[in-house]
């Protein structure tokens, strides 16, 4: 049967998928809780980090601190690209129009990637620094796990100083929570809007290098899956609640893998399936997730 | 200091306010009365420029200020408390009243403007660190004002202040109103319940669906029988 160094080691791997699907569900939640928008744009923004630091990490062989803030340039300009070119001009109108706009957005990087990098997956060898194994009694692990729990974990503390603290943070909160009301404050919304766009793209190119140097693995169409499982981890954790977000990852990661490693060896092929299960069954329970507050009617 | 000429504005293609003219004189208190739909927000949420007028013009210390932003006209000193109080109930009161004082970045002066606040509602100081949507009703309304007033307003607008509090509040809350007039702010006041508003105020306006129909200063349009009739419920 199973040990309990297997159980470890799985809630390990959970945690670390849990870690990367928390990032992104920052980014999501924060930009969800201002426009209302899923934005599904988000995922392609994994697709973009992970091709960037795959140029710039594997081939250039720029050192690793160089690329940490390499790709998280790279990808708030991004989210501000995104924000003035696609967003701005769509807001005050319907909501849905956004929502498609996002689609949109990410179906054309998706084929954009195709048509540049090619259909086929790239093996992204990550920098032996990285890779370098670990044995312990139970455990096996690779720096690049450290590396991802601990960078989440301090993103994840920063971020949280962030909303509570800054006036930026605290202007986040104000509009999320009533849009006119914080433009007669003299916040400048769109100035807002686009730090949060810059933020969680930042945050979801980032995701995107740990996802290429954890998994090994990297495709045009990475994205996508993950960018829904994150917003299914910002249901879960409870929409628009920043620790909700974090909460929802790792619940989600940890299930998913253990799941896996728990169910017999046919289920592993439905593990996307079970994640949909598991949002479902929250939902039952918790209707506005796991941390979430109920909406309140807006006249 | 503040004049609105010939102002029409819309909702769709719907008049809610048609050809008004209005002008609030630095130091004075304006009410603004009328029954619910008379326009009353409207013109006040025009003036913060949340509403765009369809035609007419509002000046603000002699400039026409149409095109300026919300924001923009914060920093111009003007100030909205909006109708039922607006404030932000998952933010603390600490949280709240400092948004007043956004776009300031004199730091000094807005920890000292805070404690002041304070002073005026030792109630808020008590409360600080409480989210602001557990506070009562009168305490949220005194949260709205300080919020108001963190922005150091020349021109404060106030939309219902009186909505839904008991009257030894209203009562209160007028003091205090009449307390922000003599500290130089100017008041543009909107309200459905008549008797208070009347009390403080120097000049009104009755606004009826949209339009001005009376207009005098207080005392006088006080003892006018046809309007306590007609507008002021007899």
């Amino acid at each position: 049967m199973f040990s309990l160094g297997y159980l470890l080691q799985q809630t390990m791997n959970g945690v670390v998928l849990g870690c990367i699907y928390a990032l992104l569900a920052l980014g999501m939640t924060v930009v969800y809780g201002i426009l209302r928008l899923i934005n599904f744009a988000h995922g392609a923004l994994i697709t973009l980090g992970a091709f960037f630091t795959y140029f710039i990490l594997v081939r250039l062989g720029i050192p690793l601190v160089a690329t940490i803030f390499l790709v998280l340039g790279f990808g708030g300009l991004m989210g501000l690209v995104l924000d003035i070119v696609a967003y701005r001009k769509l807001r005050g109108g319907p909501e849905v129009a956004l929502l498609i706009t996002s689609l949109g957005f990410y179906t054309f990087i998706e084929n954009f990637m195709k048509m540049v990098v090619s259909p086929q997956p790239y093996a992204f060898k990550a920098p032996s620094y990285l890779t370098t194994i670990f044995r312990t009694s139970f455990l096996t692990f690779r720096t690049i796990d450290l590396f991802i729990i601990g960078a989440s974990i301090a993103i994840m503390w920063c971020f949280h100083l962030f909303i509570k603290k800054t006036k930026m943070g605290i202007a986040m909160r104000a509009i999320a929570e009533n849009l006119e009301v914080a433009s007669i404050m003299g916040i400048e919304i769109n100035r807002v809007i686009s730090v949060a766009f810059v933020l969680g793209s930042a945050l979801a190119a980032f995701t995107g290098f740990m996802w290429g140097a954890k998994y090994g693995q990297i495709s045009y169409d990475m994205g996508f899956l993950t960018g829904v499982k994150a917003f299914v981890a910002v249901v879960v954790g409870g929409v628009g609640s920043v620790p909700g977000a974090m909460v929802g990852g790792v619940i989600l990661g940890l299930a998913e893998i253990l799941s896996t490693a728990f169910l017999p060896t046919y289920f592993s092929e439905y593990r996307d399936g079970i994640v949909f299960a598991i949002l479902i069954l929250v939902l039952l329970v918790r209707p506005s997730g796991i941390m979430g507050v109920k909406e309140e009617v807006r006249v | 200091m503040l004049k609105i000429e010939n102002l029409t504005v819309k909702y769709g293609v719907i008049p809610a306010v048609h050809n008004a003219n209005l002008e609030v004189r630095e130091g004075q208190i304006v009410a603004l009365l009328g029954a619910n739909g008379a326009g009353k927000t409207t013109i006040l949420k025009t003036i913060m420029g949340i509403l765009k007028p369809a035609e007419g013009n509002i000046y603000y210390q002699g400039e026409s200020i149409n095109f300026f932003s919300p924001p923009q006209r914060v920093k111009m000193g003007i100030t909205l408390v909006p109708e039922g109080r607006g404030i932000f109930n998952r933010l603390s009161v600490e949280e709240n009243l400092f948004l007043g004082a956004y776009h300031r970045s004199d730091k000094e002066e807005v920890e000292k403007d805070l404690n002041r606040i304070y002073t005026l509602f030792p109630r808020l100081q008590e409360r600080k660190e409480q989210i602001a949507g557990t506070l009562s009703g009168g305490e949220q309304q005194m949260l709205a004002l300080g919020r108001g007033l963190m922005s150091r307003p020349l021109l404060i607008l106030l939309d219902e202040p009186s909505l839904g509090l008991a009257p030894l509040l209203v009562r209160e809350l007028y003091s205090f109103i009449a307390n922000i007039r003599k500290e130089g702010v100017t008041i543009l006041l909107v309200e459905q319940n008549a008797t208070m508003a009347l009390k403080v105020c120097d000049y009104v306006y009755l606004l009826e669906t949209g339009v001005v129909k009376v207009q005098g200063i207080a005392e006088e349009v006080w003892s006018r029988e046809d309007v306590k009739k007609v507008y002021l419920g007899g």
